[in-house]
């Protein structure tokens, strides 16, 4: 492998490798505006010049593959000092500079390397160039414009054209008047659309729902997993006290780069639904609210009285609340339990090696289900199996399968007794005669197993709303409940060890190594210029 | 004087465009120039501007799926040059050399004239629709400055006489 | 001098087929085929003719670059965007000698193995492509073009493809990317066309003239090119002179007269009752020279010598009664609408220096002026940019603001501050319809 030596820290590095990614393993910062790992380098901004030894100009950094025994200076040259103040002069030329206003001050590239770098000076005096009416502009359903702040850089154009593939935007016009726009003003209706945002290193495209919500640096980001579909998403929970802003996509390269689509990104607004707060118990047909003490004493009774008991668990659960289910009511409690799946719309999302992944699952641990052994079943399986009556019957997230929500469902569910874990509103709350408060993805911690096999495992975010508790929790508390001590694993990390030491499929694997390697975001990440 | 006037289609008519058989056949024989299909995009651009007199939205969409690019692109490609008309252009356009050699040699004098004549600005047309007077950049003949390219044709060595002289045959035509 | 390129010019009829075979047209083509690739190469090498459309590179050289033992395609491109202000020599060979230009790309493209070729021309010489497009019709009914060029079993075929009105398309890589149907963004190099260019092949990139001396060389030999001029300096110049002179026009020279004799014996000199201020040597794109440097040389190394560049061969006569700050800010103009806007020091440069050159020109100069201003030209040359239109624009208006300072501080001594803008106060005319955004 190449060494090369950066601003005096040598470094040996996979042949191939730029010298922005190289000065990275130096932990030297390059900054860039218009490069992106995942999209094609363009060398546009020049902002990332370095004097490389026996060059006699200064080259990119980001089309500048390394040699061996090249020897480069970043920082500690002061030609490329210059050259930054003059390509930022540059940059700030004709940008507003409208940072207090801007919602993408706090993670924009330009406010980092301006406020790390800059100088606080410039020498144009001339007025600025604006396009009047692109201040704030709607351009699709997700992404608000204010091209007056574009730097130009071709990031979110080149996204369309490599990686969504839709080709829909453009720049407009040419030189300095050249702006981003889409075909004839129609909306930007690319269903990856808000990663044009992602990829903006300022705030001339920001995402609608997010804008203005949240300062950038009052979000605290927490590792997770999509749950849209079954591809498996990395992202990240950027979480404020309670509250869950936003998604933002979390790199790892076998699955999503650092992309995300809009379904999937946007369902983070669902995380912060509740309106179940307190357990409930129906008497006299009346639902009245109970503490948890009482709810799993009195549950713990009729499980154990049951004769024939029920369960339907839902691929939306983590493998460690499967599990917990599967050993509690079929092993230990001889129950029958099916796991409840459907077809979403398809999705589908490119990894960095440019191939892409399909799913028309619409949930994100189906395959978790299947691992463990548990039978999937469809809406009409479903119907035969909640046909008749049963002693009791529990349904782990009534959510997860429409079946669960038509009147024949409730019709059969009316019969006998049901317990059901909820979240939010769900017509199941007319006929269940228990219903418990279960926390979102956003305050439960676990693992989901994506359709290509992979275990990820996704961590709390944010405290549960009101009295709720995570499902595993809950499956938890009636085991201990009933006295089942082999089951008395208090928490997802060691349900994991339990599952790595019972199931076949999950031998091998430890709850330390599913966390992922990037414990930085990438917006972290490429910000230290 | 050859000078063809340009006729454009109006936006109405171009909403949705369908190209008809010799344009399509035309295509097909670009096609055969280049290995890909995208490479067959200006001379094709340049085809529908003959046909239609400009491009219009419609127009761009019937070249992309033609071509199998997306309108976004195709629409970029075409206000990246500046010789696409993308609002329909007069009869006869204008276009006035601006570039050094033809402003100093009488060049800045004879866009004073034209648009004290015709009564409009660079960017602008007639009333009537038969001027559109455009300031273009260096146009290639600057030793005959100064140049005027109306519609396809060059006009150089003018002078305002000769220059006048043009506007008046030209303004005839459209009469008859 | 006899003309070489220009021989045609004024002869009737001298773009046909028939007028050219009859004065011993294509009998350099004859010659080439004759022998190997390579030795045609060799013998461009030997006449040291350089590339003229503005960097003066070899044109030997830059065919030995295409790699040798490349399976696929290769292509050879005529650069006829002629764009550069202050040249218009392509054009007269185009309109009076189209045949001399194709046979000039048949030697060039059976020199690379290229079995295609591509003349890109600027979008307004629609008459001139269509005169090209005449001659290669001609050209292939008579099988000199075609599958079987004269019968040698080296096919080629040359198609016209237009430009439609952009500078930038004139620098090689530009006009690659234009060719392939994209807007005109230059690349980035390394890799040079030679190894990865049109479509992704190799591809060679020569300027018209640059090809129309190659039937002349293989015909009467590299030593007669090369006796031409001096060495490295090489073969027939057009110049194309425009501006202040009694007689503008394309004049075919023996590369290194000075220019002394184009602007006084040859153009008759500047007009009546004015002197010689400055003069641009080979387009707009090189730095200015005054009219002390008259006695120069007009080739590559002797502009290069003294400071400038002989770039286009444009030279732009400028007599006393220019002011040159307004000449700069015209200049400013023309690169400020010509940049492709991709990397930041043009783009955001060229219209910088020309919003300053506006402002000085209204008079509302200011003393730092001339220092911002060589500061921008400093930052967007020298490498700082992708393509070399930074340098385009850098280099003619730092040296203008270099050698005419007494002119900017007449303008800056008599200039007044620039008034405030006012700003409209605008009613308050409710929310905004249609607009939902948060």
């Amino acid at each position: 492998m190449p060494k090369v030596t950066i601003d005096g820290t040598a470094v040996e590095v996979p042949a191939g490798t730029n010298l922005i990614e190289a000065a990275r393993l130096a932990g030297v910062d390059i900054p860039y505006f218009c490069y992106h790992p995942h999209l094609s380098v363009v060398g546009q901004c020049r902002i990332c010049m370095v004097e490389v030894e026996g060059a006699p100009r200064l080259a990119i950094a980001c089309a500048t593959p390394v040699t061996d025994g090249m020897v480069v200076r970043s920082e500690t040259s002061p030609r490329v000092k210059e050259a930054r103040d003059a390509v930022m002069e540059f940059l700030l030329a004709n940008h507003p500079l409208d940072c207090p206003v801007c919602d993408q001050a706090g993670e924009c590239l330009l406010q980092d390397h301006s406020f790390s770098e800059g100088r606080d000076t410039t020498h144009m005096v001339e007025t600025r160039r604006t396009f009047p009416g692109f201040e704030r502009r709607l351009i699709g359903p997700h992404i608000i414009q204010n091209q007056n702040r574009c730097i130009h850089c071709s990031r979110c154009i080149r996204f369309t054209q490599e990686i969504s593939e839709t080709a829909a935007l453009t720049y407009k016009s040419r030189g300095n008047h050249a702006y981003i726009d889409t075909f004839d003003g129609q909306p930007l209706t690319d269903p990856f659309s808000a990663c044009t945002a992602d990829v903006c290193p300022v705030g001339a495209l920001t995402v609608r729902e997010f804008r203005f919500r949240k300062r950038a640096w009052k979000l605290r980001s927490t590792p997770s997993v999509c749950p849209g579909c079954s591809i498996g998403c990395n992202l990240w929970i950027d979480h404020h006290e309670r509250t869950v802003f936003r998604f933002t996509p979390r790199e790892n390269e076998a699955v999503n780069a650092t992309w995300l689509c809009d379904y999937g990104r946007f369902l983070a607004e669902s995380l912060n639904e509740a309106q179940h707060l307190h357990p409930l118990h129906r008497v006299e047909g009346q639902l009245r609210k109970v503490s948890w003490g009482e709810a799993i004493r009195a549950l713990a009774l009729d499980l154990g009285a049951a004769r024939t008991l029920r369960v339907v668990a839902a691929g939306t659960l983590s493998n460690e609340t499967l599990f917990l289910a599967r050993e509690l009511f079929v092993r230990h409690l001889k129950g029958e339990l099916v796991v409840a799946v459907h077809d979403g719309a398809p999705r589908r999302m490119k990894n960095a090696r440019g191939q892409w992944l399909r799913s028309r699952d619409a949930h994100p641990n189906s395959e978790g289900a299947r691992r463990l052994g548990l039978e999937l079943v469809d809406g009409e399986r479903l119907a035969r199996f909640l046909y008749g009556a049963a002693d009791l019957t529990v349904i782990l997230d009534p959510a997860a399968h429409p079946y669960l929500a038509t009147t024949e469902a409730l019709q059969l569910l009316r019969v006998s007794p049901t317990l059901a874990l909820a979240r939010t509103n769900h017509p199941i709350a007319e006929v269940a005669s228990w219903l418990l408060p279960v926390a979102s993805l956003a305050a439960d911690e676990g693992t989901f197993t994506a359709s290509g096999g992979k275990v990820q495992r996704f961590e709390p975010a944010v405290a549960p709303a009101g009295e709720a508790k995570p499902g595993w929790q809950i499956v938890h508390l009636l085991a201990r409940g009933m006295g089942v001590t082999s089951l008395d694993l208090a928490s997802p990390a060691a349900v994991f060890a339990a599952i790595a030491a019972r199931d076949r499929a999950f031998a091998g694997l430890s709850w330390h190594d599913l966390g992922g390697k990037s414990r930085s975001s990438y917006r972290e990440h490429q910000h230290v210029g | 004087m050859t000078t063809a006037a340009i006729h454009a289609v109006p936006a109405e008519q171009l909403a949705t465009v369908t190209f008809d058989a010799s344009t399509e056949e035309r295509i097909a024989e670009l096609l055969t120039h280049y290995p890909t299909r995208r490479a067959a995009l200006l001379p094709v651009l340049w085809l529908c501007q003959q046909r239609y007199g400009w491009i219009a939205p419609g127009v761009i969409e019937a070249v992309a799926a033609r071509l199998g690019e997306s309108p976004a692109f195709v629409q970029g490609v075409v206000t990246f040059y500046t010789m696409f008309y993308t609002s329909p252009p007069a009869r006869f356009v204008l276009q006035v050399c601006e570039t050094l050699s033809c402003a100093v040699c009488g060049g800045a004098e004879l866009v004073e004239h034209l648009k004290a004549r015709l009564g409009i600005g660079f960017g602008e047309r007639t009333p009537d629709g038969t001027f559109q007077l455009v300031g273009v950049q260096c146009l290639g003949a600057c030793g005959s400055a100064p140049v005027v390219q109306i519609n396809d044709d060059y006009f150089e060595n003018l002078t305002i006489d000769t220059l006048d002289a043009i506007l008046d045959e030209l303004s005839k035509r459209k009469e008859a | 001098m006899e003309p070489i390129l220009l021989r045609a010019r004024g002869v009737p009829n001298s773009h046909s087929l028939d007028t050219y075979l009859a004065a011993g047209g294509y009998e350099g083509l004859k010659k080439a085929l004759a022998l190997e690739p390579d030795a045609v190469t060799k013998e461009v090498l030997d006449s040291e003719l350089r590339g003229r459309g503005g960097a003066g590179f070899p044109t030997g050289r830059k065919w030995t670059f295409v790699p040798r033992d490349h399976p696929g395609p290769r292509y050879l491109i005529c650069n006829a965007d002629e764009s550069e202000p202050g040249t218009f020599k392509d054009r007269e060979i185009i309109e009076h000698d189209p045949h001399l230009l194709l046979e000039g790309i048949a030697v060039a493209s059976y020199a690379i193995r290229a079995n295609t070729a591509y003349i890109y021309i600027r979008g307004e010489f629609v008459r001139w492509a269509a005169i090209l497009e005449q001659a290669i019709a001609e050209a292939r009914a008579r099988g000199i073009l075609g599958s079987e060029v004269l019968g040698s079993g080296y096919g080629l075929d040359i198609w016209v493809h237009r430009g439609a009105g952009a500078y930038i398309c004139g620098e090689e890589t530009s006009l690659i990317e234009s060719l392939e149907g994209k807007r005109g963004f230059p690349r980035l190099k390394p890799p040079f066309p030679a190894v990865v260019g049109v479509f992704g092949k190799p591809t060679v990139v020569n300027n018209v003239e640059t090809l129309a001396c190659l039937p002349s060389i293989l015909t009467r030999g590299a030593a007669w090119f090369a006796s031409i001029g001096r060495p490295r300096n090489t073969g027939p110049k057009l110049y194309c002179v425009s501006g202040h002179v009694r007689r503008p026009g394309v004049y075919e020279l023996p590369m290194g007269v000075t220019f002394r004799e184009i602007i006084e014996e040859h153009c008759g000199g500047v007009r009546d009752g004015h002197r010689l201020k400055a003069f641009f040597p080979g387009g707009s794109s090189a730095p200015v020279m005054t009219a002390d440097q008259i006695d120069v040389k007009a080739d590559f190394d002797a502009c290069a010598e003294a400071g400038s560049m002989l770039g286009s061969g444009g030279v732009i006569v400028l007599d006393d009664s220019v002011d040159m700050v307004e000449a700069a800010a015209n200049l400013a103009h023309f690169y400020a609408h010509e940049s492709c806007g991709q990397c930041t020091p043009c783009r955001e440069g060229s219209d910088w220096a020309r919003d300053i050159l506006d402002r000085i020109v209204a008079g509302h100069g200011r003393p730092e002026d001339p220092q911002t201003l060589l500061r921008i030209c400093n930052y967007a040359s020298q490498g700082m940019t992708i393509c070399p239109l930074g340098d385009a624009f850098a280099l003619p208006i730092s040296s203008i603001v270099k050698k005419f300072p007494q002119e900017f501080e007449r303008h800056i001594a008599a200039a007044t501050p620039r008034p405030p803008k006012k700003l409209p106060v605008l009613p308050w005319a409710g929310p905004r319809p249609g607009f939902d955004g948060r």
